[in-house]
């Protein structure tokens, strides 16, 4: 389908590509054995991991008195890092939903690696509530089904029990809609591979994909039905979270501006995350082609728009808890800013408010270094600015004798780690295994036969 | 490439009819202030707010068009462009409730002490109102002025310029509007606070700004100059963006209401359950329907987000549901929650807004051309489908 809008922007793909380019130069990378690069990043990443899976092990068995925590500050360091990765976890979803239903062309050379680090994410996140039942074997407690518990059943009126179900819907449509927008990829792997165990799982996962009219028409339609469905997701995940925090009487979470404060800066650190990996792999893959100077600037100006409501919604909550005059309110904010925990709340304020200014200017934007740098201390950041929403609103509460600090131990320090090595651990072999850009849809954006 | 387009011609009866209507509006500001002046500057304030919404959620469309690099609604920008022309009026309005209306906020005789004392002390107040719409309105000049002379020097870099405007508008934007609405409306309760205020009316003025858009936009195709430029295509991406902004207004609303409920702090809850409880309560659920709930079950099938009947019709109910809105937000706090209010006060000067909206609608709309001749963009949006 050709835009009439297309002829008058740049094109999205350089070099004038052939759809059969395309198809070779995205293949290329799995065709050929992996790099010493690759063979460094894996040990790194499942070292790491390892790291996180010796943490875990060793508190579950010993309990959660191994983490830092006390009877003042109840949660700290594995909400942070639950939150946290949720918050990464928005991004793909929005470049693949959202952007799809806007009409962003753009999207189609970031969304399946955007997708796939949405779903590794939401893995990571899904660890820390987990570990923090002290007794994970009985997570299945969290589903309501008829049981012998007697009256030991979940509390609906609790927004931990929404934000189960919201983070496993979320994970459930994120995981489809990815699969379903592999589907026509699938089928070019299973026609490109030689006989052998990868072309035959290729073809199973390719549903009998034949490429033909009526084929193509069910799955755009089953698509775009996806995409209306998973939009309302985008927001809602991130809103329950807030709720975690909202639906208190605590100086510092109980605002009302939290839902959708959250969902902007979970989309902020989402995509300065899908930002930081993609520059990686443009430049390891060599697949400059195809994320160009023009995606990065237009993922830049979605940091500098979502990093933009974080700093209106911090102004906002600040000024409202002057403007309250309730001596609770404005003690948690002066806290944040000059308490003892201060050094966390002017990182968050350096890193998500300051940092990102520098992507007004286009020479900035076009600086694949800049903007990676930018990225990283993004993501620094958006970790600071959940661990100072919670830990600090907790640590010096209404009671002064209650007041306390708050340092965390080595295992939840490792445990942290361990999530890291988790995601980049599944990332590299989704790099290994599936193409990391929509064959498909990239070339139905392609330049070449349109002038 | 230039075009021939139609100028709209008014019937006279029409002009008259908005003339009868502005004048209606103004005598019962004038006499109510006579007879009911508290309810006649809350009224007053309702419709300012209300005008003001409008021209500034017209503003926010062109501004969020050109920093998106959109073209899809280049060919009718003369509608947002023509509604801004509201925005010096409603900001005369603001000031003149500021300054000669001040009785309806507590503050100016009770003064507040501490932090709060400082934040609504009146001068301070008076300054910040001066500064915001000051800012407010010449972006709006520069913007509107940008895009109209760029149908005489059919200059590209005049679009470039408009870009870099709409980005600072928009962060001047974000950093006034909430605080503005913290001043103007929600200091009328100055002991209740909410941090998504400004959120929850910038979903309601920019929903507002759609609607009118929508509805002057079906009727300037029908009148004349719109009529082989607006398409079932443009109609469609304006009904997903009312469906959409209904949506986003409905979830602030929420998010606000649930975590207030949900904490049941007795300095929190007041604020709702003055406008929940007795006669009050019809006008709180029929603002919840006729602002979201029939627009998105009428909204949600594709041909009538392309059926121009269709979608003024839900435009016009999202406007009563604008008035309702605002009307909840305002009166109890000034006119008081025991019973509602509504007379012929408040209905003269809810007739008569719109009227002085369209008798200065029209007048800049006639001003350029109909639509941005030498936007290079245009042809592209001309020729725009889904």
């Amino acid at each position: 389908m050709v835009s009439v809008g297309a002829t008058i922007h740049d094109p999205l793909i350089l070099g004038d590509k052939t759809p059969s380019v395309v198809t070779k130069d995205i293949c290329s990378s799995l065709d050929r054995g992996p790099a010493l690069s690759w063979w460094v990043a894996i040990t790194i990443s499942s070292t790491m991991l390892l790291l996180g899976l010796v943490a875990v092990g060793y508190q579950v068995a010993t309990g959660i008195g191994t983490w830092g925590l006390n009877n003042t500050v109840g949660w700290a360091f594995d909400i942070t890092n639950f939150v946290f990765w949720v918050g990464i976890g928005h991004a793909g979803t929005l470049i693949s939903a959202v952007l799809f239903l806007f009409r962003q062309k753009w999207r189609t050379s970031v969304n399946r690696a955007a997708e796939a680090m949405t779903i590794f994410a939401v893995i990571c996140a899904g660890i820390f509530p987990l570990i923090h039942m002290g007794r994970p074997w009985l997570a299945h407690w969290m589903a309501p089904y008829p049981n012998t518990r007697g009256p030991l059943w979940i509390n609906f009126r609790s927004p931990l029990v929404w934000d189960f179900f919201a983070i496993s819907t979320y994970f459930t449509i994120s995981f489809v809609f990815w699969y379903v927008g592999m589907i026509p990829d699938m089928a070019t792997l299973r026609d490109r591979l030689k006989a052998g165990w990868r072309r035959s799982v290729a073809g199973f996962l390719s549903l009998g994909w034949n490429g033909s009219f009526r084929t193509w028409l069910h799955y755009e339609t089953v698509y775009l039905l996806l995409a209306g469905l998973a939009t309302p997701l985008v927001p809602s995940v991130h809103t329950i979270v807030s709720w975690d925090f909202a639906t208190s009487v605590i100086p510092g979470w109980h605002t009302t501006i939290l839902p959708p404060y959250f969902v902007a800066g979970a989309i902020f650190s989402g995509m300065s995350m899908v930002l930081s990996l993609m520059l990686i792999a443009r430049k390891t893959m060599h697949l400059e082609d195809y994320i160009t100077v023009k995606h990065v600037g237009a993922m830049c100006k979605i940091l500098i728009a979502t990093g933009g409501m974080v700093a209106m919604a911090y102004l906002t909550e600040f000024v409202t808890a002057l403007y309250s005059n309730s001596e609770y309110e404005q003690f948690a904010f002066m806290n944040r800013a000059l308490g003892p925990l201060c050094w966390s709340y002017w990182i968050m304020v350096g890193c998500n408010i300051l940092s990102p200014q520098i992507l007004w200017f286009k020479a900035a934007r076009s600086n694949m270094l800049v903007v990676f740098v930018v990225t990283i201390f993004i993501n620094i950041g958006m970790w600071f600015e959940r661990f100072v929403i919670i830990v600090t609103s907790l640590h010096r509460d209404y009671l002064p004798s209650n007041w306390t600090g708050y340092a965390p131990t080595w295992i939840e320090i490792a445990t942290l780690v361990g999530s890291f090595g988790l995601f980049l651990t599944l990332f590299l072999m989704f790099c290994r295994f599936i193409p990391v850009i929509a064959i498909a849809e990239v070339k139905g954006v392609l330049s070449h036969g349109r002038k | 490439m230039t075009r021939q387009c139609q100028q709209l011609n008014l019937p006279d009866r029409t002009h008259t009819l908005f003339k009868w209507l502005a004048v209606v509006g103004g005598a019962s500001f004038v006499l109510g202030l006579l007879f009911a002046p508290e309810r006649a500057w809350s009224s007053f304030l309702l419709v300012n707010v209300g005008l003001l919404g409008m021209g500034l959620g017209a503003l926010l469309f062109i501004a969020f068009q050109y920093v998106c690099g959109a073209h899809w609604a280049v060919a009718i920008r003369r509608v947002p462009e023509a509604m801004c022309g509201i925005l010096p009026w409603a900001a005369a309005g603001i000031l003149f409730t500021l300054v000669a209306g001040k009785s309806l906020y507590p503050w100016t005789t009770e003064h507040a002490v501490g932090m709060k004392g400082i934040i609504l002390d009146y001068s301070f107040v008076v300054a910040r109102a001066v500064i915001f719409l000051g800012l407010w309105l010449w972006l709006a000049r520069a913007i509107v002025n940008r895009s109209r002379l760029q149908d005489r020097t059919a200059n590209a870099a005049l679009s470039a310029s408009n870009k870099r405007l709409s980005a600072v508008f928009l962060v001047v934007f974000g950093l006034t509007f909430w605080m503005a609405c913290f001043d103007w409306v929600m200091s009328l309760e100055p002991e209740w606070y909410s941090t998504m205020y400004g959120v929850y009316h910038f979903s309601g003025a920019f929903l507002g700004a759609l609607a009118a858009m929508t509805i002057l936009a079906v009727w300037l195709q029908h009148a004349g100059p719109l009529r082989d430029v607006l398409t079932h295509e443009h109609l469609h991406d304006l009904g997903k963006m009312l469906f959409g902004f209904s949506t986003f207004w409905m979830y602030i609303w929420f998010s606000e209401y649930m975590l207030i409920w949900y904490a049941n702090f007795p300095e929190e809850t007041g604020h709702f359950l003055r406008r929940q409880a007795g006669a009050w309560g019809p006008v709180f659920i029929a603002n919840m329907c006729v602002t979201w709930l029939i627009p998105f079950f009428v909204l949600l099938p594709r041909p009538v987000k392309r059926s121009p009947g269709m979608l003024v019709k839900v435009s016009c109910l999202i406007l009563v549901g604008r008035w309702l809105d605002l009307y909840l937000l305002i009166y109890p706090s000034t006119v008081g929650s025991e019973s509602v209010t509504f007379g012929i006060w408040e209905l003269g000067m809810a007739v008569g807004a719109p009227g002085l909206f369209m008798l200065i609608f029209v007048r800049r709309f006639r001003s350029a051309a109909p639509i941005p001749i030498s936007d290079p963009m245009l042809e592209a949006s001309l020729h725009h489908h889904q």
